[in-house]
């Protein structure tokens, strides 16, 4: 049985990570943009590009939710 | 006469019950998270298609754009998404309070972004490089960023409808299945963008054609 303590940690840990994440995709945009105005690489801004799509459809997506036996919820 | 018999075998049965419906549930969330992602994968074909155009038809150049409005609408979606992730992980939590308040941001985000790209950056795009007809640049254009638009403002008009269905108390961290789906439409709202945005703001050399 969760007691609340666990339940708001488990909260909290996921309220994290998503900022983590958030974090992530921010510096890589800036990253990108800075990349755009000084070397527009047309390769190095799409690799960023689909670095940034397979993080956002791994973690906030939860692609893999897809292949679970189980339902969720 | 005791009961206590027949009240653990009422209260078996009604375990049992509950037990039938939590999996039925979930038999049907697994089916229906299969149909979101095969529409989601049909409507990727169809950005695919305007993406790939783009190249075709511009190759080495771009239309010239406001860098500093682009970044801001990109940064704007991209807090969106993360306020949607949030939304969930609440509602995932039975955080209700917390899940309406990040729909609400949501929700302010996207009408932001969408004011961004079709009230400030396109009479800019139309003044440098002339309206959706002028030429194959800025048929490119508007076409890519109308059409992303358009999924924009109904991503919004989902997330009202599981705002107020969230406001009458109708998800629980159990059953939340339709915040999940608006939540996955809405990031894929933001892929698709994480491309756009560099094919269209980034990649090539800027073009201003006479309008």
């Amino acid at each position: 049985m969760d007691t609340i303590s666990q339940a708001s940690a488990r909260k909290a840990s996921a309220v994290r990570k998503g900022v983590v994440i958030a974090v992530v995709l921010a510096v890589l945009t800036l990253i990108e943009f800075v990349v755009g105005l000084v070397f527009p690489n047309p390769w190095i801004l799409l690799t960023l590009a689909l670095l940034k799509a397979v993080i956002v459809i791994q973690f906030f997506m939860h692609v893999s939710r897809v292949f679970a036996r189980e339902g969720g919820h | 006469m005791t009961t206590s018999g027949v009240s653990v075998h009422g209260r078996g049965h009604v375990d049992q019950v509950i037990e039938n419906e939590h999996t039925a549930y979930q038999r049907m969330v697994r089916m229906l998270r299969i149909g979101l992602w095969l529409f989601i994968i049909s409507d990727s074909f169809m950005f695919a298609g305007l993406f790939v155009s783009r190249f075709y038809l511009l190759g080495g150049t771009r239309p010239e754009l406001s860098q500093a409005l682009g970044l801001i609408v990109t940064s704007v979606l991209l807090a969106s998404s993360f306020y949607m992730n949030r939304a969930e992980t609440l509602i995932e939590h039975g955080d209700r309070e917390g899940f309406l308040r990040c729909t609400l941001i949501t929700i302010g985000l996207g009408l932001g972004f969408f004011v961004g790209v079709v009230f400030l950056e396109w009479p800019l795009a139309a003044s440098h490089i002339g309206g959706p007809a002028a030429s194959a640049m800025s048929s490119v254009f508007f076409m890519m960023t109308g059409m992303h638009a358009f999924h924009v403002i109904t991503g919004i008009l989902f997330l009202l409808v599981i705002y107020f269905n969230g406001r009458n108390g109708r998800y629980t961290p159990e059953r939340h299945w339709m915040v999940e789906a608006c939540a996955n439409y809405w990031h894929f709202v933001d892929v698709v963008w994480i491309f756009f945005y560099p094919a269209l703001y980034l990649i090539g050399t800027p073009v201003a054609l006479e309008p």
